[in-house]
């Protein structure tokens, strides 16, 4: 990809870039949220065109007016957003577009689909529907979308960010076996841990330019993050300070809720979290994290087992009372769980606050209130958008994030509910999202987070435990941080 | 603007122009037509009003459950069951009280005529296009019963009911000869105004529109969404309910089979063609009230009146494609 520049309107969103990527290579993209990498990986696929700039594959210039041709070139991009749709099987998924024909041969493409599967050591019940998927399981069936449309470039955006540290080492090593057969994998992520372990160079961007492009094995992820932010200035964990708090904090007790198909997800789950304490919920993606939150939040009702807050009972309290109380969230999925696209920024300021007397004047919402509410949450973490009227959609992912983490830490929480907080932020915004987790919970707020990503955890929580099939359990004392115990405890093997 | 939706729009009016001269009239006759027979005197005017009444009513309370994200078809069926149960009233009740009545009684039959789509949609999820459909049907045989018996005028032979007194009438605001308009319309143009505010201004109306367009992030947000699709059901049945009774106390003067030609169908188009706003419901009513009304010059002068409902689709597509377009990633 040569001179590549890219304009939405006033804005420049790519200025000049320059690409180049060997066959059979891993190559990342790195670079701060709105640099330019997803806008780079999209005009590669075909779903935009440049406004200036040239295309070559295999030294044969190309141009692609639709994605289409993009992939018919063998290029095949997994999104930051998916694009399984729920109400197909899985197997519908993955031959959606690429049916190779008016009548499907179900059997045919099954044992394809499971050759592929195979192959990549991903396992999948191909009738089963997609919404029955997990994050990393949808994310799996992304990939194995590309195989079966016989892609030889593909382009990952933040394929590991669902993932528990072990599948996403198996799909880095299926990712190598794939380059080694030839593929060029295309790499777009926030982690540059993945990037020293995993790729074989690297290229930088920031604000849309061009900064750096550099072997791996000549630099280390002090260089890379310096070279992302611009700055040499590095990004403080903030200590914990203790708080002597005579509040309880968020109790659970003896907790089992139902899943959809009536089977015990949670098998009587105890925890507390203390006022002052960041508690950390690690464990592989289905392992009943998310009905745990979902209970916590007061989505979803136990079938029994007791929740509370500082001693009120919680167990039947509505969503809007526990707000009321304190509760804040920060979903898992922003898409589905956290805005409303086609609203505008301000609106979306207001959701799941839109109650609260800060924000209404008894059944009226105060409109100015409003406003200086959504300003306030924009400046936050400093969310890039061009006009708080303008719809959420108009966002890119790493600034919905900010938006809708800024939202849950402005408005004085009291229990920070958060699932993977840092979803596709960058080194800087991931920073500040924990430092202003701490400034709460230095507060005395109370901060519950689940991720797949341990190392996060442990850099950022003061406690961990653990979830594996539904059951809760936290390292014996004096191995509460240690990597390879709850690593252990994550898996199951004691 | 962009150069597709000019086409669009040019496609569209060749097409339109096309079908005109296929069915062996000018366009410009036809446009002419149209527009005199429905805006070319007073008693054009007057009767485009008319028709823009219920048309407009039967929009807004399409436009209210479309924003809960219901497709409330049932306004045909409510809106019957509204006229219907108001004729009853105000036929017992004579007067001022016999409007109140009738009105609040229509408004109460329409909205326990959603109630059953309500609940259903809320609480075990069947779809309310399906549950709305039949229950039109059932109010319309229903009605017919009871206009073909127990509620028929005496010594009619037609079903109908008996017709209201005039002091049971809505009054007229302009009586000025040709010139009649009743307060009727106005009544819908207030009540569209009132829902753009209550749906831009109340955390009521906030919570329903988040409910409608995204229902798991109104669950997180520590909304019920249940009762909320339970109360936009039960309003639109209202509003539906209500113009039925406008239909009745303002110009029919009674319940009758066959009362209403369809202004619940021709709501949801009117829904769609306002866009996001209810404010949209005004002009949108008024254009359907338009080519309702000029329709009927068209099909006087031998120009089939369906040319009609080719321009309301057509519109309907026009503003779906402005409406729908991709939002750009700026930031």
């Amino acid at each position: 990809m040569r001179g590549i520049t890219q304009r939405f309107g006033a804005v420049t969103a790519l200025d000049n870039v320059d690409l180049e990527v060997e066959k059979g290579a891993i190559h990342a993209i790195v670079g701060e949220n709105g640099a330019g990498k997803t806008t780079l990986m999209r005009i590669l696929y075909g779903a935009q065109r440049p406004t200036e700039g040239a295309l070559e594959i295999d030294e044969q210039s190309v141009e692609f007016a639709t994605s289409k041709q993009a992939i018919a070139a063998g290029i095949g991009m997994v999104s930051q957003h998916y694009g399984i749709i729920p109400e197909l099987s899985c197997l519908q998924n993955l031959i959606l577009g690429a049916e190779g024909g008016l009548i499907i041969d179900s059997a045919k493409a099954t044992e394809r689909a499971q050759a592929l599967a195979t192959k990549m050591g991903f396992e999948f019940d191909w009738p089963a529907l997609a919404a029955t998927l997990s994050p990393g399981a949808t994310q799996k069936l992304e990939i194995l979308k590309l195989l079966w449309r016989n892609a030889r470039i593909m382009i990952l955006d933040e394929p590991t960010a669902m993932l528990s540290p072990a599948d996403g080492d198996a799909l880095f090593a299926s990712m190598r076996q794939l380059a080694s057969e030839g593929a060029t994998v295309l790499l777009v992520t926030h982690r540059l841990p993945e990037v020293m372990d995993h790729c074989s160079r690297v290229t930088v961007l920031r604000g849309g330019k061009w900064v750096a492009e550099k072997a791996v094995s000549e630099t280390n992820t002090k260089e890379l993050a310096q070279l992302i932010v611009g700055t040499s200035e590095p990004f403080p964990v903030l200590a914990a300070t203790p708080v002597a708090s005579q509040k309880e904090g968020l109790k659970i007790e003896n907790l089992v809720v139902r899943g959809e198909r009536g089977e015990d997800k949670l098998k009587s789950v105890s925890l507390t979290a203390k006022r002052g304490e960041i508690l950390g919920i690690a464990g592989v993606d289905g392992s009943g994290q998310r009905e745990l939150f979902h209970a916590i939040a007061g989505t979803l009702s136990p079938k029994s087992g007791e929740i509370s807050m500082d001693g009120a009972a919680w167990t039947k309290a509505s969503t809007a009372d526990r707000i009321e109380g304190g509760l804040r969230v920060i979903p898992e999925d922003r898409h589905a769980e956290g805005v409303v696209e086609a609203w505008s920024l301000e609106e979306n300021s207001a959701l799941g606050l839109q109650r609260l007397p800060a924000l209404a004047k008894g059944p009226w919402v105060d409109l100015e209130a409003r406003k200086t509410w959504a300003e306030q949450v924009a400046a936050k973490f400093k969310t890039r958008h061009g006009g708080l009227g303008l719809p959420m959609a108009s966002l890119s992912g790493g600034n919905q994030q900010r938006f809708v983490a800024a939202r849950a830490l402005e408005m004085s929480p009291q229990l920070i509910l958060a699932f993977q907080p840092a979803r596709g932020l960058d080194l800087g915004g991931s920073a500040h999202v924990y430092q202003a987790i701490r400034g709460r919970v230095t507060a005395e707020a109370v901060a519950v987070i689940v991720s797949f990503d341990l190392d996060e955890l442990l850099e950022h929580c003061d406690r961990i435990v653990v979830m594996n099939r539904g059951r809760l359990s936290e390292p014996s004392p004096g191995q509460g941080k240690d990597r390879d115990a709850i690593g252990r405890l994550i898996v199951g093997v004691t | 603007m962009n150069w597709r939706l000019v086409a669009l729009i040019v496609g569209s009016l060749a097409l339109l122009a096309g079908a005109v001269m296929m069915a062996g009239a000018s366009p410009a006759v036809a446009l002419s037509t149209l527009f005199k027979g429905s805006l070319g005197s007073p008693q054009a005017i007057s009767g485009t009003l008319r028709e823009s009444t219920p048309l407009l009513i039967a929009g807004l309370a399409v436009f209210l459950s479309l924003r809960a994200g219901l497709f409330n078809i049932g306004v045909e069926g409510q809106l019957i069951v509204g006229a219907c149960a108001c004729s009853v009233i105000a036929l017992r009740f004579p007067g001022p009280i016999g409007i109140i009545l009738g009105t609040l009684g229509a408004m109460i039959a329409g909205a326990l005529w959603a109630l059953p789509a309500a609940l259903i949609k809320a609480y075990r999820n069947g779809h309310e296009v399906i549950t709305t459909i039949m229950l039109n049907n059932i109010a319309g045989y229903f009605t017919g019963y009871l206009v073909a018996g127990p509620i028929r005028a005496p010594g009619q032979q037609n079903t109908t009911t008996a017709d209201i007194t005039p002091s049971t009438h809505l009054p007229n605001v302009f009586n000025n000869g040709p010139l009649t308009v009743n307060i009727g319309i106005f009544v819908g143009i207030v009540l569209a105004i009132l829902a753009a505010l209550w749906l831009k201004r109340t955390v009521a109306g906030y919570e329903l529109q988040t409910v409608g367009a995204n229902s798991t992030a109104a669950k997180l947000a520590g909304i019920r969404t249940e009762r909320v699709i339970v109360k936009a059901m039960l309003a639109s049945g209202a509003i539906a309910g209500l113009g039925g009774a406008i239909q009745v106390l303002a110009y029919e003067g009674r319940f009758y089979l066959g009362f209403s030609p369809g202004y619940g169908f021709d709501g949801l188009g009117i829904a769609l063609l306002a866009g996001g706003s209810a404010y949209g419901v005004i002009p949108a009513g008024f254009l359907f009230g338009v080519l309702a009304k000029g329709g009927v010059s068209l099909g006087i002068q031998q120009i089939p009146k369906g040319i009609t409902v080719v321009v309301l689709g057509m519109a309907i597509l026009i503003a779906a494609a402005i409406r729908y377009r991709k939002v750009k990633t700026v930031a």
